[in-house]
């Protein structure tokens, strides 16, 4: 009688227990796909590691939390630099009263003040080839006098005290940088991770073992890091005052995500990242509510919407779709030296007339995407919503083009060799897809299912003929969709149509050296009327991506490009009690 | 005089006499007609035909099996599978029989070295998983139907090559080899003259034996993404999609699939008994032997 008495007891403590901890967790149980492998800044260059770096270390500038299309705003520096009217000299002033998180690396384990110098020492740290930095692209040739230290840093002719022409610091806040030529995309890459502040004295006490000691300025501080785990993530004490934005989209107001406005971040105590590389436990964790937001995965789509919309036993337990139009572009590349392909332009723009993109929307992203009028998506300077481009759906047209081509049903035409970027169901069926379209015209194409180095090695050595791909923003510029078709850049670079066309590049030599202005409007449109004329590439379709998140996730808004979002979300305690329970 | 014997032999009257056989003789007839009359585009044309707007129709009077993905009809997609399914069949079955007739044959014939040259390789092939080696060997080959029925052949051939060499072996010893041996019979009269004659029903019954596995493991290839090439019509394909379509709903890729796969490899296996039966003295029913 007394051992049950005990076990009551303790039964009901422990349902109590349970349904407490339930009630008062405010952690943010956000999630990876992929495992990370260290928190260095210079060495993040995939998105996973990214995402964990920027909770932790700041840069001068990072993109407003809301707004759409992204837009630049100080970080760590005061305000937008002044660049000379040459553009090659960039003045910053950084915001005072920064401090680094508590480390035993500073006097009395204090984090001390964030200077000027602690750029100039973290961009020579990025420069220093020992490193081997993956993000050493970011300043590669553009600032005075650092690819000339790297190369005698690495003779050992200098070290970290010596100076650099283009590197300097006025006084203890400001930061004067000279550029090697202008180049106007410069403050853009000062939002990049490898370009943020670490201090020196961590660096130099850790050593080897820096990448598992993050100390930056950042909202959140390292709690505890379990490797192909998770990361536990704690609000920093020593963080300034930055508060949430009292601005945004009109969308933002309507899913409240502007109550929280004025509120200084961040605004959770605690966040859990859980490292889930494989697609269908992150989704049980997420249906279990044991993760605030997710992904996805392809074959569980129809567990969620019912076609289009969300299906009603998932819009009962609360659970919200966040819609985010990727920076991205898919296409058909053709590849320019194709001896028939390459010199045939009626053949290529019948062959852009007889794909049925909707279908393919419909068919393949569950008419998740917004059809493709030119590389650039939505938001980029040049898209332009009434722009359609000329060569569209029209098989009638497509048939008359071939005949203009010499191939009048696909006659005298060999079978061309169509790369798919792997051996899925979905991209064999995408194949299949593009097959009967094309039959249609009479043009016959041999689909070759291939992995992603095969692909890869394919599109560098110029052999695909046909291929189908996507090319996601690096940085929110137009430019980094135009450089796709710019002839220096062909194949190994990123323009595998291997297109050239000297008119194009004229314009885009001259593009890229100006500023936002109409003028460089002008040109990109040009630009891009150029393209969808001889059609080195058909742009299928800019996706849209459908991220779920639990119904008590305030403020969930992640973009590409914004990757200090955990400071912006918040867990509603009132409705996580009420909706878990219905998980 | 031929057919005569050919009439009176106990071998087709036993095979002629058993209901079994002939059902299933008329079930593989019945795939064969449906794989030439659709190659010559007499029946299931419209195996090619999309429409969109009819994507994933569920089976109904106007498509037995439903459509799939494209609005296609899973049926005529089927039926067209059976040319693919044969023609793996038929060509890898026959490359595999002639390797493992001519590989047996001169093993047991011959013995010394060049037996142990032939046990060599084949217990090294024969080492290796199947299914990873005719993966490895349709890889190396890439996709296509010609390559696939080659990886299928060259990989087939050991367990006849190992029956038809413990054959020779046996038969070279008796007599009647003997006897054609001493009135001045050379090797290849010997061996093509005497004994492959009486070794020749061991060739039937693993004909049909690696036939089948010749079509599941088409079907297996094509399902890995390593078969025929994408776009021809083929079971395992149609499996493949159904990996995507199940979770929806939509069984009906996955049935037609099965269901044809089943009837003609339940046809070959039940054909495969009853050859045994009738060819194998020693496999003979008490009751067959009283008659």
């Amino acid at each position: 009688m007394k051992v049950l008495g005990i076990l009551v007891v303790i039964m009901v403590s422990l349902v109590s227990c349970t349904k407490k901890s339930q009630v008062n967790d405010d952690t943010i149980y956000g999630v990876i796909d992929a495992n990370i492998k260290g928190l260095d800044p210079i060495q993040a260059a995939d998105n996973y590691m990214i995402k964990a770096v920027s909770q932790i270390y700041e840069g001068l500038y990072h993109y407003h939390y809301l707004k759409r299309p992204l837009q630049l705003e100080p970080q760590l520096a005061e305000s937008l630099p002044t660049i000379s009217p040459d553009g090659l000299t960039y003045t910053i002033k950084i915001k005072k009263g920064v401090y680094f998180q508590d480390h035993e690396a500073f006097p009395a384990r204090k984090g001390r003040e964030l200077t000027a110098h602690d750029f100039i020492y973290s961009w020579k740290r990025l420069a220093d080839a020992s490193h081997k930095a993956t993000g050493w692209w970011v300043f590669d040739g553009r600032i005075q006098g650092l690819n000339e230290w790297r190369q005698e840093l690495s003779q050992g002719k200098v070290n970290y005290d010596s100076p650099i022409s283009g590197l300097t610091a006025k006084d203890k806040y400001t930061l004067e940088i000279k550029l090697t030529k202008a180049f106007p995309l410069f403050e853009i890459m000062l939002a990049l991770p490898p370009t943020f502040a670490v201090a020196r004295e961590v660096v130099e006490k850790t050593g080897n073992e820096f990448l598992n000691h993050p100390v930056g300025t950042g909202p959140f501080l390292l709690k505890e890091w379990i490797r192909n785990s998770k990361i536990v993530l704690e609000a920093n004490p020593n963080y300034r005052t930055e508060l949430y934005p009292n601005e945004g989209e009109d969308v933002d107001r309507e899913l409240s995500r502007l109550e929280d406005a004025g509120k200084k971040l961040p605004l959770a105590k605690k966040v859990v990242i859980q490292i889930m590389p494989e697609r269908q436990p992150m989704w049980l964790s997420f249906a279990r509510g044991e993760l605030d937001h997710a992904i996805i995965p392809k074959d569980n789509y129809s567990q969620v919407f019912n076609g289009k919309t969300l299906r009603e036993d998932i819009r009962k337990k609360g659970i919200q779709i966040l819609n985010q139009p990727r920076p991205d572009v898919t296409f058909i590349g053709i590849n320019m030296e194709h001896p028939i392909l390459g010199k045939n332009k009626y053949l290529r723009q019948a062959m852009a007339m007889a794909i049925n993109n909707q279908i393919s929307i419909d068919t393949f992203y569950n008419g998740r995407g917004i059809p493709a009028q030119s590389p650039l998506p939505p938001g980029f300077r040049g898209y332009k919503k009434s722009y359609k481009k000329p060569y569209d759906f029209d098989l009638q047209r497509a048939q008359s083009y071939m005949i203009k081509a010499g191939f009048p049903d696909g006659k005298g035409l060999p079978t061309f060799r169509f790369e798919l970027t792997n051996a899925s169901s979905w991209s064999r069926q995408m194949g299949e897809f593009l097959q009967q379209q094309w039959a249609q015209i009479g043009i016959k194409i041999k689909l070759i299912p291939n992995n992603w180095p095969q692909f890869d090695k394919k599109l560098k050595s110029r052999q695909a003929e046909i291929f189908f791909m996507a090319w996601t923003a690096d940085y929110p510029d137009s430019e980094n969709f135009l450089q796709l078709f710019f002839s220096k850049n062909i194949s190994p670079g990123p323009n595998n149509f291997n297109f050239v066309n000297r008119d194009y590049d004229q314009m885009y030599e001259k593009m890229s050296l100006l500023s936002p202005s109409p003028e460089r409007l002008a040109l990109i449109r040009k630009m891009v009327q150029l393209v969808n004329e001889e059609v080195p590439a058909i742009f299928l379709l800019h996706r849209v991506f459908r991220l779920p998140y639990q119904g008590w996730l305030r403020n969930y808004k992640e973009y590409p490009g914004i990757n200090d979002f955990y400071q912006y979300l918040r867990i509603d305690l009132e409705r996580k009690s009420k909706l878990k329970p219905k998980l | 005089m031929k057919s005569s014997v050919l009439k009176t032999h106990p071998s087709l009257n036993r095979l002629c006499h058993n209901p079994v056989a002939l059902f299933s003789a008329l079930m593989i007839s019945l795939y064969l007609a449906l794989a030439l009359f659709s190659a010559l585009g007499w029946i299931a044309t419209d195996f090619q035909t999309i429409a969109n707007d009819r994507s994933y129709q569920p089976p109904s009077w106007e498509y037995w099996f439903g459509t799939d993905l494209f609005g296609r009809n899973v049926l005529s997609r089927a039926i067209h599978a059976t040319q693919t399914a044969l023609l793996v069949g038929l060509f890898s079955t026959t490359l595999a029989t002639v390797l493992g007739l001519f590989f047996g044959s001169l093993a047991g014939y011959f013995g010394g070295r060049t037996d142990d040259l032939v046990v060599w390789l084949y217990t090294t092939i024969d080492s290796i998983p199947y299914i990873l080696l005719v993966s490895a060997f349709a890889f190396m080959l890439g996709q296509g139907i010609l390559n696939l029925l080659i990886a299928l052949g060259l990989t087939s051939w050991i367990q006849l090559c190992r029956l038809v060499r413990s054959e020779f072996m046996k038969h070279k010893a008796q007599d009647y080899v003997q006897a054609a041996k001493a009135l001045g019979a050379g090797s290849r009269r010997q061996i093509f003259r005497h004994i492959l004659p009486n070794v020749f029903h061991i060739a039937l019954i693993q004909f049909s034996l690696i036939f089948v596995n010749a079509i599941k493991i088409e079907v297996i290839l094509s399902y890995l993404g390593l078969g025929v090439e994408p776009g021809t019509p083929s079971w395992g394909m149609m499996i493949d999609d159904a990996k995507l379509e199940l979770h929806q709903g939509v069984w009906w890729n996955l049935g037609a699939a099965t269901f044809f796969m089943f009837f003609l490899i339940l046809s070959v296996n039940l054909l495969n008994d009853s050859l045994r039966d009738a060819l194998d003295p020693k496999w003979h029913r008490p009751t067959s032997s009283k008659n």
